[in-house]
């Protein structure tokens, strides 16, 4: 198994740094899955999670200019890497003006992601070199089926997502009064989110926020506009979503299957985010 | 008697001298002398001191006349002065503020009330007094033979400063890695104890980025980060290279600044190497049970003769480093005062960490800090029963004599 990359441009490597910051925030340990054209960030519905599942994919050829890796084996071109994710974040903070980071697999003691800063030294011209060695437990071949990217339940509806940002300051005062969250969208741009006590009952509604046009038209033309399809959620768990979400995303949409799972889908710039949030049971 | 008066730039500079003394300790000595005022602080297990001198020529005027009741005219009397950081640090808040608003500070010591008297004489016809009361201790001087270490470094601060905020804050310790051709630093971040699960991060200096760069041993020492970034901090107000004076590890390590007005040092206990490889979590708490009781054994004698002594260490765990406490600690403890154990002191390793340890980064995090004593530095009247503190002496590995 190898892996080494490399990145020289400033840019592609902020792009990185927001991503690794995003993921330290919504998942504390989180899969590494390389492979010769991408590169993952997994987290698996495990009970563990509460049976929230996310899949982050981005292309490596818009990140890295060099990027070489053999997996376990020919057949299994790919590498399943276990790390906590604030870790990596961590290191990617030491390179915010740097010349060049490489990132690489190896094993000193114990398997390390080594991430390689060079940095441009204020007093003279010559760099210094920081380096930062992630401690990572190597994934076996028998756990990868556990680690693939979730099928997109058809949805009973979908819709194009606010602005995350207040929604996650509407989120964040729900959270002090109730635990559940009910979210609910129709196929009419209408979304709410919901909170329900014996006291009191806070809806937000959103209006006009569009409904991306979906393949399959049949499913939804059956469907009246007006109806609504809901969920109970745990409200932290929709909070920890919000609250990784430091940039505003390209594309955000959320497909919502009655009373079973939540789905948000964002693209930001080239990279992609999917994040489960299963039905309260 | 005490009597000097700063302005306001330089109350700043004393101001700050303080705030970084108070990370280091609850206590402050203000230790008067001719040459001018000292502030010395150590903290309570031991493993830190730190003392800044300000030179008479730092103050607007300077007077220093030791008291008149002297038992013997040719020694020197100390004002004795141990203030409480939380009765002076607020005294000395907002530096900036200070600057700008205070034309002149008065610091007077009234030893017969066991009063130092801080006077603020500001705009606008403000006059500020704060009665700050004392507590009679002798302060602990240090002697180190900083010249004698095998390695010494100058570098500017600002180059250190900006290598440590690439390292994540919530290290514990860090570890300076020398040979005659490089310096590196290193660190460990992660709350866990294992070995396995912290990021190691490591960065190298070339020898030509420093003023003055002599190893004449190729060494590795570790000790507490907490302390190096206060010095960093301090040095902001100063005008000074650092100067880093070290040898083997175990042997503490003293990091220095001076510019002519002021000199500020911090001596600092660096982890020392463990003799033998402890295979049980058994025998790594028997061999520290022994050498605490040769402590205590070999405290006694000091007590008793004050002459110096050959350097005592005595091992305290890395905190947070090893398991919760090995139960021998607390009888050892009140014993240990004198011997100033940390509370946190040696714990049990569990197998699996000891087994794992290998070559490389690792092992560092099982060493021990080695603790210093200090102990009056002159052949003066030593009080050794009430002050068991002071009467110790020095830790100095040097061959001169304390008194020397």
């Amino acid at each position: 198994m190898k892996f080494r990359a490399k990145i020289v441009d400033l840019a592609c490597l902020n792009h990185f740094t927001r991503v690794s910051n995003m993921i330290a925030k919504l998942a504390k340990t989180c899969t590494l899955r390389i492979s010769p054209e991408k590169l993952n960030f997994i987290l698996s519905d495990k009970l563990a999670s509460g049976g929230v599942s996310m899949w982050c994919e981005l292309e490596q050829e818009n990140i890295f200019s060099e990027f070489q890796m053999e997996g376990v084996s020919v057949e299994n071109n790919a590498i399943y890497l276990e790390l906590t994710s604030e870790n990596l974040s961590r290191a990617l903070k030491t390179a915010q003006n740097a010349r060049a980071l490489k990132i690489k697999l190896t094993n000193k003691h114990f398997p390390c992601l080594t991430v390689s800063v060079e940095l441009q030294l204020s007093s003279s011209s010559s760099s210094r070199i920081v380096t930062h060695d992630i401690p990572i437990k190597v994934i076996p071949r028998r756990l990868w089926k556990d680690l693939q990217e979730p099928s997109v339940p058809d949805s009973d509806v979908s819709i194009y997502l606010p602005a995350l940002k207040t929604m996650k300051s509407v989120v964040e005062k729900m959270k002090n009064i109730s635990n559940q969250l009910v979210i609910e969208a129709n196929l009419n741009g209408e979304l709410n989110l919901k909170i329900e006590t014996e006291l009191v009952c806070v809806t937000t509604h959103f209006k006009d926020l569009g409904n991306p046009i979906l393949p399959s038209e049949s499913v939804s033309q059956s469907r009246h506009p007006e109806d609504m399809a809901e969920v109970h959620i745990d409200i932290k768990k929709l909070l920890q979503f919000l609250a990784g979400q430091q940039v505003t995303p390209t594309k955000a949409v959320c497909n919502i299957v009655s009373n079973r799972i939540v789905h948000f889908d964002l693209l930001l710039e080239d990279i992609s985010l999917q994040y489960f949030i299963p039905a309260l049971s | 008697m005490l009597k000097c008066g700063m302005t306001g730039g330089q109350v700043k500079v004393f101001g700050k001298a303080i705030q970084t003394l108070s990370r280091v300790s609850d206590d402050l000595w203000l230790d008067p002398s001719e040459k001018g005022l000292a502030l010395r602080a150590v903290n309570s297990c031991h493993s830190t001191y730190g003392y800044i001198l300000f030179s008479s020529l730092f103050f607007q005027h300077y007077q220093w006349s030791p008291s008149a009741t002297m038992i013997d005219n040719s020694i020197p009397m100390n004002l004795n002065c141990k203030l409480a950081i939380k009765s002076i640090l607020p005294i000395f808040r907002c530096l900036n503020y200070l600057e700008r608003s205070v034309e002149k500070c008065k610091i007077v010591s009234r030893s017969d009330k066991c009063r130092v008297v801080i006077q603020f004489f500001c705009k606008h016809g403000i006059k500020r007094t704060h009665n700050v009361y004392f507590q009679d201790s002798q302060p602990l001087k240090i002697l180190f033979e900083k010249s004698l270490c095998a390695n010494i470094l100058m570098i500017k601060p600002r180059l250190l400063t900006e290598a440590i905020v690439l390292l994540s804050s919530n290290q514990e310790e860090v570890t300076f890695s020398v040979t005659p051709g490089n310096f590196c630093l290193k660190s460990w971040s992660g709350e866990s104890l294992d070995l396995s699960s912290s990021v190691y991060s490591e960065m190298s200096f070339d020898p030509e980025e420093f003023d003055f760069f002599q190893v004449g041993l190729d060494t590795e020492i570790t000790f507490c980060f907490k302390e190096l970034k206060g010095m960093l901090s301090f040095s902001e107000v100063m005008h000074a290279p650092i100067s880093i004076y070290f040898d083997f590890p175990g042997k503490p390590v003293v990091l220095s600044m001076d510019d002519m007005l002021l000199e500020a040092n911090f001596i600092l206990a660096t982890l020392s190497d463990q003799p033998s490889r402890v295979s049980s979590p058994q025998s790594l708490c028997l061999s520290q049970a022994q050498r605490r009781s040769d402590l205590i054994q070999s405290s006694a004698q000091v007590g008793k003769s004050g002459a110096s002594q050959a350097p005592e260490s005595i091992s305290r765990a890395a905190p947070k480093r090893l398991f919760p406490k090995d139960p021998l600690d607390s009888s050892c403890a009140t014993e240990t005062k004198r011997a100033s154990t940390n509370q946190d002191d040696i714990s049990e390793v569990p197998e699996s960490v000891v087994s794992d340890m290998e070559e490389g980064p690792g092992p560092s995090h099982l060493r021990k800090f080695s603790s210093m004593f200090f102990g009056a530095v002159s052949s003066e009247q030593q009080e050794h029963a009430s002050h068991p503190l002071d009467s110790w002496a020095i830790a100095s590995d040097s061959e001169e004599d304390v008194s020397g």
